[in-house]
């Protein structure tokens, strides 16, 4: 049995859609995604690549449903969370997602940012939170950090803080929405580490970045998208070497230099 | 009169008086918090009615509603209901200040950015808990002076209680005054009112460095 769930992909999207302004006649409709069918397998640390517009965000932000999508489905563990009578919190709870603008809770101490959602949402013990809480800070450096509240941090410090934020839910996986395009540029290199760290963990990770360095190193599955579509994917060797597609190889020339 | 009985006297007012605040703050609070989501629905008939309430409280005279309150259960629809004055006045003040309190939320809760919420979310959280564990927190934060100044103007209006003949204190303080020619009695009001609101600004900004998480 266990075997058979590991070759299952742990996500699969079927034909999904987000049309924005369907129901305002005044603006012209955009296809933000347009018809993506994909499966996401465990262990996978697929980057999602293209320019701006392209839909990347929109697509990964539908996977947890952050962005209703218009039609098509999403399977979580088989489940269909597109179906209304699904519990999305719970799903929620393994799917971590890190933001361009971190989201720490500024009325709350690091720790307790850690804390909040296993003490309250899975119902753990306070200390054992606090325990696990100040494992993960150690494990990025930032344990002297604990009793400071996010304010009193650097960008940088603060990513470190919403990866770990999410890592304490104990996801199946990981979401990026372009987690370093916010940072002052000395203070990148210290979050995609933490983040090769975690792919090299086997942690499964969707990543929407403009780092093609990490998409190279670490990245197994590369998607190209433009005008909501998935244009190119493939092992990011073949995607960065001897790429097919000119939109592609038009977007790399400009993005690699 | 002496000295000694004026104040027994006033004594007695300042009580009512600060049975009308207490009991105003603690309705109007919450109230508030109910107008403000309704202020915010999604139904667009809600909002319009909520819309209107709002300007109704806002844009006619306190004194002119709690006399609403007060005499328009019994010019509207003939009931004559006993011991109603000191109801009248809390139903009245309460009904005010929430609105006053309403916008005074929804300005808050324009403050936190969106990212809050979808923070929140992700985590699991449902729509309760996200803005009781997560928002709220916040806007209590970002709203603080503004309710400090409202808390203030309420202490001073307690003495439009008057108008409905409810013994609070200024009512007391000017029969007294005029039964015994005296300007003392005003001179003692003036002493409550900034007493009371001295006490009120220390309180809150007290709270407000409770607050302060970050500077």
């Amino acid at each position: 049995m266990a075997e058979n769930l590991f070759n299952k992909p742990l996500i699969r999207v079927e034909n999904l859609f987000k049309i924005f302004g369907e129901n305002d006649t005044k603006k012209p409709t955009v296809n933000a995604i347009d018809n993506v069918s994909l499966e996401i397998n465990r262990g996978d640390v697929m980057v999602i690549i293209g320019p701006s517009g392209s839909g990347k965000s929109t697509f990964l932000r539908s996977l947890n449903l952050l962005e209703q999508p218009s039609s098509g489905h999403i399977y979580v563990n088989d489940v269909d969370i597109t179906d209304k009578n699904v519990d999305i919190d719970k799903h929620r709870q393994k799917m971590g997602m890190v933001f361009q603008h971190f989201n720490l809770f500024p009325h709350l101490t690091i720790l307790r940012n850690l804390t909040i959602g296993p003490e309250k949402l899975q119902g753990r013990s306070i200390k054992d939170a606090e325990r696990e809480g100040m494992e993960l800070l150690e494990r990025v450096g930032l344990a002297d950090k604990a009793r400071s509240y996010p304010n009193q941090l650097s960008g940088g410090q603060k990513q470190r803080i919403a990866i770990v934020r999410s890592l304490a839910m104990h996801p199946d996986i990981m979401l990026f929405d372009e987690p370093t395009s916010a940072l002052d540029p000395e203070m990148v290199g210290e979050v995609l580490e933490i983040m090769k760290d975690l792919a090299r963990s086997g942690m499964t990770m969707v990543c929407v970045t403009h780092e093609m360095g990490f998409a190279r190193e670490v990245g197994t599955r590369i998607l190209f998208m433009e005008n909501g579509r998935v244009t190119a994917d493939g092992a990011p060797d073949e995607f960065f070497n001897n790429p097919s597609n000119p939109r592609l190889r038009d977007f790399l020339s400009k993005v690699l230099q | 009169m002496s000295f000694s009985t004026m104040l027994y006297t006033m004594g007695e007012g300042m009580l009512r008086t600060c049975a009308i605040f207490i009991l105003t703050i603690l309705f109007s609070l919450p109230l508030g918090l109910v107008i403000m989501f309704l202020r915010r629905s999604r139904f667009f008939i809600v909002r319009t009615i909520t819309k209107f309430y709002i300007a109704v409280m806002r844009g006619t005279p306190l004194m002119l509603q709690l006399l609403m309150w007060y005499f328009g259960p019994y010019y509207l629809f003939g009931m004559n209901i006993r011991g109603y004055r000191f109801a009248a006045i809390i139903i009245g003040f309460s009904m005010n200040y929430a609105a006053y309190f309403a916008e005074i939320y929804r300005g808050g809760m324009e403050t936190i950015p969106q990212g809050q919420y979808e923070a929140a979310e992700v985590l699991g959280y449902g729509k309760a808990q996200t803005f009781f564990k997560i928002i709220l927190p916040q806007v209590v934060k970002a709203i603080l002076p503004s309710v400090t100044n409202e808390i203030i103007t309420l202490v001073k209006d307690t003495s439009l209680a008057f108008t409905l003949a409810y013994n609070e204190m200024f009512s007391l303080a000017k029969q007294i005054a005029a039964s015994q020619t005296s300007f003392v009695p005003f001179v003692v009001a003036g002493v409550f009112y900034f007493v009371a609101n001295y006490a009120v600004a220390f309180t809150m900004e007290f709270i407000e460095k409770k607050f302060d998480y970050y500077k």
